[in-house]
């Protein structure tokens, strides 16, 4: 029996005051007429008119594919508004930037992302508070309409989900050695990991996770709060090669396992998952052409799920219990995509991870795709992807179909 | 399993203040002015000027697409250790350059402080837009922004240059301008040389993949029949290939105009149907082996243009016969 993952958001209170203490002392604009005992309005004081607005993008991400699997129930076709992403960004004055990622996903809207980048401490150093991606490896801060396959890598989404936003604060900075060589390093604090998932996050190969409601510590003290690290080195092996290597950590000190239906809790878990990445990366002296190997290695340890056994099979009689799976997992993506040319590239994936479940069984996934942009604000790919777990194979034929409006950008981001 | 989160804020307490002196420490002053230039052509302009006084770099390489350039590690090396930041504008570079300055954190390249010129600024452009909209493709808000082919260029740009290695480097003042002085006088024996083409190509018919090449085709008079991009940045369809191929058989164009990170294939498969040959010319300075610096990247064009077209190129006058056989 399985029932479907949710993290508790707890918004840790200490990071606004954290961030306003490093802030400059503010110099708004003040209101020109206020009443005493009344907030005094502060920015923008024309009301109605609509400069300093953030700037506004939108994206729409669709997915329709068409399913064979060994179990005929799963075969069929699927039309699917994956995403309606709304996104805002503005520089909030000279020594910070904000942004803000609003996202339908078929079922509900949410705040996605929501953060400020602080960089007003000079230097490489940027202060991230908010709500926002966790920086670990080189996809997971990225939403999943702007990766290379349609899906996150199975073993991302295994062990750290389809998409990992945490309110938290981080620490970033990087260094240049020599000329040619950065290297990059961050650590974040989060009081909540949320995973999030986009639509129907497929589990290929019937891979359907035996987990129980995950619940993060409520109010955490300092020791309970997630923390996540990145160490990078990315370097210019010449005019046209690229070399990055990295090590990511993210690590949940407390947690509980809660199944509503038969109100059972397990407290005090723990969980964490360790990475190591590596993408070389080619282009032509033309730059429209190029040539990308890559792939993650992912270790986790700790709590992975929690099922519930009912002996007698009938929720509520009493003997049920939670079973938490604590071994130690393991699993990893490779991949290899090559630009033909500024409007198509193709490319191949596989990924391999030691799925969630009693035994650890393997899922194996293989993603073949072929991209093609229609042009810089509309994009196809088509994508076959073979899944395996256990013997029992799941065949998706799929056509993505994503298109921007407006800025959207991701900045330099390594 | 050992819970780390002790050792986690530990590390993170380390970090925050073994960084904190090397956050607030300020770069040494350089001897030199370190300038990076985001093309070769401002780069040329940059090291005429600068001479010995300035460190130049360009960002991008001469055959690669300004539009979108792939960002590389001593790419933001550079930027972050830069003086002074001297860009296209007109949006080249639109796509890339505000993150990479953020990217790069280097606080000095802005107007503000004079540490970052936009070379175009002041130049008038072509293909101005009445209206923005994605309708009409990747329609640059300013203009047509590849304005350094056009052979008038070279003064302005030269100018722009001047201006920002003096403010920057005010004790560099006499020297700058000793050598904008001589850089000037090279133009004007270029531009005499160059308008001695116009005539031979005044109403000629052309076709170009994209439209980096319209300034010089504009300051030749000469008619842009078609594009092979239906809309600027976006890929040709076989239809508009098809209409393009009718309209190089009706007048009569003898070659397809591309630049090396332009999709040659669909161009060679054009030039392959309507008889017509691929030119494949420079769009910066390095983007061919002739195109060893702005000048030899007009000269060796024209050149190339002349050829193609089956034009005599132009005599120089009996005076600058006399100085070249003086030289």
């Amino acid at each position: 029996m399985s029932n479907p993952m949710r993290l508790r958001n707890t918004t840790p209170l200490l990071f606004p005051l954290l961030f306003a203490s490093l802030a400059p002392e503010a110099a708004a604009q003040g209101s020109a007429f206020s009443s005493p005992g009344m907030p005094n309005a502060t920015g923008q004081t024309t009301r109605f008119d609509n400069e300093y607005n953030p700037a506004i993008g939108f994206s729409f991400d669709a997915l329709l594919a068409s399913f064979n699997a060994d179990h005929s129930d799963e075969d069929g076709l699927e039309i699917d508004l994956r995403s309606a992403e709304m996104s805002l960004a503005s520089w909030v004055d000279p020594t910070a930037w904000a942004y803000a990622t609003i996202v339908f996903d078929g079922e509900e809207t949410s705040l996605e992302e929501g953060a400020v980048h602080y960089t007003g401490l000079g230097g490489n150093t940027t202060i991230r508070a908010g709500r926002f991606f966790v920086d670990f490896g080189k996809q997971m801060q990225a939403h999943v309409h702007d990766l290379r396959t349609i899906d996150r890598p199975a073993v991302l989404r295994t062990y750290l989900g389809a998409e990992l936003g945490g309110d938290g604060i981080q620490f970033d900075n990087w260094h240049a050695i020599g000329d040619d060589t950065i290297v990059r390093y961050s650590i974040g604090a989060f009081g909540s990991l949320i995973t999030h998932a986009h639509g129907d996050e497929h589990d290929h190969g019937g891979g359907g996770h035996a987990e129980a409601e995950v619940e993060g510590a409520y109010r955490p003290e300092l020791d309970e709060l997630s923390l996540t690290a990145r160490l990078t080195g990315f370097t210019s092996l010449s005019d046209t090669q690229t070399l990055q290597l990295g090590t990511s950590l993210r690590s949940i000190p407390e947690f509980a396992f809660h199944d509503e239906e038969n109100d059972l809790e397990v407290e005090g878990q723990d969980n964490m998952v360790w990475g190591l990445d590596a993408t070389w990366g080619w282009v032509d002296d033309t730059q429209t052409s190029s040539l990308t190997i890559g792939g993650e290695y992912l270790l986790s340890s700790g709590a992975l799920s929690a099922e519930v056994d009912d002996p007698d099979a009938t929720p509520g009689t009493g003997d049920e219990s939670l079973e938490i799976l604590d071994e130690d997992a393991a699993g990893f993506y490779a991949f290899i995509d090559y630009g033909l040319d500024p409007y198509n590239s193709v490319g191949l994936q596989f990924s391999q991870v030691e799925t969630l479940e009693d035994g650890l069984p393997e899922l194996e996934e293989l993603d073949l795709y072929w991209t093609h942009s229609l042009s810089e604000f509309q994009r196809v790919r088509l994508a076959l992807t073979q899944s395996e777990l256990e013997g029992e194979e799941v065949l998706r034929l799929g056509l993505q179909y994503t298109i921007y409006l407006g800025p959207h950008a991701h900045g330099v981001n390594f | 399993m050992t819970n780390p989160r002790t050792l986690w804020i530990a590390l993170a307490a380390l970090l925050l203040t073994l960084l904190a002196p090397t956050s607030a420490a300020l770069p040494a002053p350089a001897a030199k002015l370190d300038v990076v230039a985001t093309t070769p052509d401002l780069a040329f302009f940059a090291e005429a000027i600068g001479g010995d006084r300035v460190d130049v770099k360009s960002l991008a390489k001469g055959r690669e697409n300004l539009h979108a350039l792939v960002v590389k590690p001593r790419t933001i090396v550079a930027m972050s250790r830069a003086d002074l930041l001297l860009e296209n504008g007109l949006s080249l570079e639109a796509t890339w350059l505000p993150d990479l300055i953020l990217a790069s954190r280097n606080k000095a390249l802005s107007y503000a402080t004079g540490g970052r010129v936009n070379c175009s600024a002041g130049f008038e452009p072509l293909e101005q837009p009445t209206s923005l909209s994605r309708k009409e493709g990747d329609v640059h808000p300013e203009g047509n922004p590849h304005f350094t082919l056009s052979p008038l260029a070279g003064r302005h740009v030269a100018g722009r240059v001047l201006a920002g290695l003096v403010a920057l480097d005010p004790d560099g003042r006499e020297l700058f301008e000793a050598r904008h002085a001589a850089l000037v006088e090279r133009l004007d024996a270029a531009e005499a040389r160059w308008a001695r083409y116009r005539p031979l190509f005044a109403g000629k018919p052309a076709v170009v993949y994209h439209q980096e090449f319209d300034y010089l085709i504009d300051y030749l008079g000469m008619q842009t029949v078609a594009t092979l991009e239906p809309k600027p940045g976006i890929a040709p369809t076989p239809a508009h290939i098809a209409r393009v191929i009718g309209l190089i058989d009706e007048h009569e164009v003898p070659v397809v105009l591309t630049a090396p990170w332009s999709n040659n294939r669909s161009a060679g498969a054009v030039a392959a149907k309507s008889g017509a040959e691929v030119l494949e010319l420079p769009a910066l300075v390095g983007g061919a082996a002739f195109a060893t610096d702005w000048f030899a990247l007009i000269d060796g064009s024209l050149e190339r243009l002349c050829g193609a077209y089956g034009i005599e190129p132009p005599k120089p006058p009996p005076a600058d016969e006399e100085s070249i056989g003086g030289r």
